[in-house]
């Protein structure tokens, strides 16, 4: 039987054909009559345990053939009932669960939540600026290690695993300075309301220098083997493209908000903390699709270690949290000999930081974009209500509406490059 | 970067706005307006520039409570004279140069107060200051903590560090007071709460301040100690951790016991308390304010009543000695009583208990009088105790009240029960609650031997139960609803606060359920709408009739196919409906057990 075979562009070789202003890519031998084979739909069920499948989600596809139809995707298989936890625990008890919101990037959890506590305890202008500078540099250590664990993992599920090992090579530095800041990799629960609960260690300014200095290299590393890679563009090019009215009208915010063309970083736009004193650009993309979202998170950590270096030539010396024995805990040596430290240091514990009664919500910039936080008081110490929003519940309410017409092999790095992170979307 | 969207509280179910207050805490006190008689003249106070009217003589320092300004103070109890020893209450009065002390000011007409101006504040942080001066750094180890009223003031009005060199004033750490209670010296400010306790209350006057200033102690006097039988009341008033119970005595952390409301069994007084438990065990009872019963107090005796809770319980079935399950168990009484009842009704006879609650002893008595139709009746109890015209009964028993309303009339005593048994009028006996059955006499008085049947619900493991051919485990009075009458008349209601022991069910479900095993169900037609609105802290129990209330309350498991069974609400209204003791009587609202934690201070 003759067949006639048109070349696929891998075949051509060279560069993937694009048409001008046009990066759609077709893949696939096209031979008419007994390959238009009439399909059934069938409906696959992917995850929610997968190899690659960030976190624990569950979609349910309808295919035909490799094409999706539809995608049901179901996600909730990490809810742990952050909130409610949160009205039974006072205020400095719930920074351990908000290490375990985004698990990739605890710090910028952390900030979060203690802005909005301090917001409604109106002390936020009297946050020592040494504790401010401090909650700038150990969040964007925290973003770098969020975009490197979802690069190196996105790159990985392509087939990249040197990219991954690299990646996470540069993110172990990261993990062991952070460690030595608060004494654990992941799990902080390094601040405190009106500050950070201890200062930064000696040597800290010299060793993450040099850490920034070799992830610079990593990154470029990775991006020679990427960048230009043909199986790597192949798959990320023109794949899962979000339009930048979409992504407002979905509320994507974050580096894939900022891939399709949505320019909002809620440090510039809205500068909390001391963001307002540094120079760094935002990442903004064009057309919104994986590649787009890659480019978007290297360029960012980029911007990251630029922020990190000067906050690291201005931070001042000084205190590291607020002088007030109603919110912060008192010395030991002062608790163990001075009844009213005793005492201050008892009810600051047991009754918890008394925050008068009102609601307020506070927004950051998360890993994964619009990060926030609104919380009811009622004048204890436990809050009355205490909830987060997810930035990557927002981004990953999209993949339904744009998977459809994909191939099953796209879901794999669109999903990465969307970065669901299990513990933020489902709390 | 962030909205602050409203400050105002009231919002979004928040407590409502507090008067406006410069410093101080943040939760503001709940509104108490007392009741006042008729024809009482009011006058017209402002505080903080919000005039109100309170009857005229009120204490201005309850004034300003009631008002929602808080004042602390240590010395004043609501119960006790005013001696204004600790000056930590001093507010402005306008036209007055100095500041007064609110405990012991009576509210005059157009009085205007200040209660948190920065000389006032400026007062309370110095007093706190002197009286924390000595205080020992005790927090880790004593009692008190979580409950104490220095720490909260200090955290309310002070929360400064100190300003001294922390060597402190040594005075005796565990002096052994009295049969109860144990002295912390150095915990002690002096407060004399505990002085006019025994003075006012007990009316023994066993406690005295000596030596002076820094070195003031609170000793007995010389020669005494501090074994009046209210001596522990002066744990309850004490503000820090000075005076402990020897039985509470680093037995619970204040914060992990939640408080459920009740009435102490102790004797007919009937003195409300509030029962502290944690994670199913009672730790400790404490009296709750009536004006009309026990005001603010109640008798040591009365306090250890929580022991026989869990101690020496029955808690299984019994069928001649063996534990059974409770199908067997109800199958054996029934079939027992049934074969007595077939032989001579006039021969079974039924002993209620004075220890019993109404829902118990109504129930028996629909079942007894109405059902059977049984005609030997009789009344057991503990017996007689010692009794002073302060708070104790000599009858020792919370319910004889309600105990002959309920039998009326025809209930005989233990003394005829016993003639009766020796004279063979009886066979078959059902005793309902086995407290004091037996009576000081022992067993030889009651021949229990010349009965053919006894069926025995009991509390406790006693001779009683070991001779019983048939004994059912009863729920004590910490683990059921219900109510009691005491020698006032007035019928108090007890609430659950653990779990009942073992297979235990509350007394009335076994007579229910005795009854349905005679083939006659006792229907309990006590509707009367919806639960009231769940009271205090807690969200409500499920408000429908016949759901379980409390954490005892459970409808019967046993019955299957009768859906939602009563409860002892359902029992307590149709009482409320037949007996006329019982007409004015409140079940009042579910209220949940409320934890300590949340309660700030006590005493």
């Amino acid at each position: 039987m003759k067949t006639e075979k048109t070349l696929t562009p891998l075949e051509r070789g060279g560069a993937s054909s694009q048409a001008e202003g046009s990066r759609r890519i077709v893949l696939g031998v096209q031979e008419p009559d007994d390959l238009d084979l009439p399909t059934d739909p069938l409906p696959l069920n992917m995850g929610p345990s997968h190899p690659a499948m960030h976190g624990t989600v569950r979609m349910v596809l309808d295919v035909e053939g490799e094409k999706i139809t539809s995608v049901d995707l179901q996600i909730g298989y990490l809810h742990r009932c952050f909130e409610k936890e949160a009205e039974h625990a006072t205020y400095t008890q719930i920074f351990p669960y908000t290490d375990r919101l985004n698990y990739v990037s605890p710090m910028l959890n952390n900030v979060g939540y203690a802005l909005a506590v301090e917001k409604l305890l109106d002390i936020d202008k009297k946050v020592p600026e040494r504790a401010q500078f401090i909650r700038v540099i150990v969040g964007e250590m925290s973003r770098i290690t969020d975009h490197m664990t979802c690069l190196g993992a996105g790159a990985m599920e392509l087939g990249a695993f040197t990219v991954f090992l690299y990646m996470l090579k540069a993110r172990e530095w990261l993990y062991e300075l952070l460690e030595e800041v608060s004494g654990a990799r992941l799990t902080h629960s390094y601040l405190r309301i009106g500050g950070v609960s201890a200062d930064l260690p000696e040597g800290f300014s010299a060793k993450l220098l040099d850490i920034i200095a070799r992830s610079r290299g990593v990154i470029e590393e990775c991006g020679k083997l990427l960048n230009k890679n043909r199986i790597f563009r192949d798959r990320m090019d023109g794949i899962g493209i979000i339009t930048r009215e979409e992504a407002i009208a979905w509320g994507i915010t974050g580096p894939v908000g900022r891939s399709t063309g949505f320019d909002y970083d809620v440090r510039r736009d809205h500068p909390y903390l001391v963001y307002d004193r540094f120079n760094f650009d935002v990442a903004v993309g064009s057309v919104g699709d994986n590649f787009d979202r890659y480019m978007c998170r290297i360029e960012e950590m980029h911007q990251s270690m630029r922020i990190l270096e000067q906050a690291l030539e201005q931070i001042p010396d000084g205190p590291v949290i607020i002088n007030d024995p109603r919110i912060r805990l008192p010395a030991k040596s002062e608790t163990y000999n001075s009844i009213e430290a005793m005492i201050a240091h008892f009810k600051v514990i047991m009754d918890g930081i008394h925050v008068p009664p009102g609601e307020i919500y506070s927004f950051t910039e998360g890993g994964n974009g619009e990060l926030g936080f609104y919380i009811v008081s009622d004048g204890s110490g436990r809050p009355w209500k205490c909830r987060v929003r997810p930035p990557c519940f927002a981004n990953v309410s999209i993949l339904p509406k744009i998977l459809p017409g994909l191939f099953i092999a796209d879901i794999v790095p669109t999903f990465g490059m969307i970065n669901m992170i299990g513990g933020e979307c489902d709390r | 970067m962030s909205e602050l969207l409203t400050k105002t509280p009231g919002a979004v179910g928040a407590p409502p706005a507090p008067l406006k207050l410069v410093t101080g805490p943040p939760v503001p006190a709940p509104e108490r307006r007392p009741v006042v008689a008729p024809g009482t003249e009011f006058v017209t106070v402002t505080i903080d520039g919000h005039p109100r009217q309170f009857p005229k003589g009120t204490n201005l320092l309850e004034a300003c409570n009631q008002a929602g300004a808080e004042v602390p103070s240590f010395c004043y109890h609501a119960g006790l004279s005013s001696p204004a020893v600790c000056r930590q209450c001093l507010v402005d009065v306008k036209g007055q140069p100095k500041p007064v002390p609110s405990c012991y000011t009576p509210v005059t007409d157009k009085m205007e107060v200040i209660t948190a101006s920065p000389r006032v504040l400026d007062i309370r942080r110095q007093m706190l200051e002197f009286t924390l001066l000595n205080h020992p750094i005790d927090c880790p180890i004593c009692d008190k903590a979580g409950e104490c009223t220095l720490q909260k003031h200090y955290f309310d009005w002070d929360a400064k560090y100190a300003r001294n060199d922390g060597v402190k004033v040594e005075k005796a750490k565990r002096v052994d007071l009295g049969r109860h209670i144990v002295l912390d010296q150095e915990r002690c400010i002096l407060c004399t709460r505990c002085i006019r306790v025994c003075d006012e209350v007990a009316h023994q006057s066993e406690l005295t301040m000596a030596m002076r200033g820094d070195h003031e102690i609170l000793t007995t006097a010389p020669g005494r100690r501090l074994d009046n039988p209210y001596s522990l009341n002066t744990v309850d008033v004490c503000p820090v951790g000075a005076l402990t119970s020897k039985d509470f005595r680093f037995a619970m952390r204040a914060w992990e016991l939640e408080s459920t409301p009740s009435i102490c069994p102790g004797c007919a007084t009937g003195c409300n308390v509030e029962i502290h438990s944690s994670r199913g065990e009672i730790h400790r009872l404490v009296p709750r304010e009536n004006p009309t019963v026990n005001k603010h107090w109640m008798c040591d005796e009365g306090r250890f009543t929580y022991k026989r809770v869990h101690g020496g319980r029955l808690v299984v079935p019994e069928s001649s000695g063996i534990p059974v399950e409770w199908d067997r168990g109800l199958a054996d009484a029934a079939r027992l009583l049934r074969d007595g009842l077939d032989r001579d009704v006039a021969r079974v006879g039924v002993v209620f208990s004075a220890q019993s609650t109404n829902e118990d002893l109504y129930a028996l008595s629909r079942l007894t009088f109405e059902n059977l139709g049984l005609t030997r009746a009789y009344l057991a109890g503990l017996d007689q105790g010692w009794a002073d015209d302060i708070l104790v009964s000599a009858d020792k028993n919370p319910n004889t009240a309600g105990a002959l309303a309920i039998g009326g009339g025809r209930l005989k005593s233990l003394l005829d029960l016993s003639n009766d048994i020796k004279q063979g009028h009886l066979t078959t006996l059902l005793v309902v609650g086995e407290e004091g059955v037996l009576g000081s006499a022992g067993a030889a008085a009651l021949p229990i031997d010349r009965l053919e049947a006894l069926i025995v619900l009991a509390w406790r493991r006693d001779a009683l139960v070991e001779a019983a051919r048939v004994a059912l485990p009863m729920a004590d009075f910490a683990e059921v609803d219900g109510t009691f009458t005491n020698r006032q008349g007035r019928v108090q209601r007890i609430s659950a606060a653990v779990p009942p022991a073992g297979d235990s069910l509350p007394g009335w479900e076994i007579v229910s359920l005795l009854s349905d095993r005679l083939g006659i169900p006792l229907e309990f037609s006590g509707t009367a709408g919806p639960l009231p609105a769940a009271g205090g802290a807690g969200p409500g129990g499920p408000a429908t009739a016949g759901g379980a209330e409390g954490p005892a309350g459970r409808s019967s498991t046993l019955e299957t196919g009768r859906g939602r069974g009563p409860t002892a609400r359902t029992v307590f209204l149709e009482a409320k409906h037949k007996m006329p003791f019982m007409k004015d009587a409140d079940w009042g609202r579910t209220s949940l057990p409320v934890q300590l934690r949340f309660a700030h201070t006590r005493g």
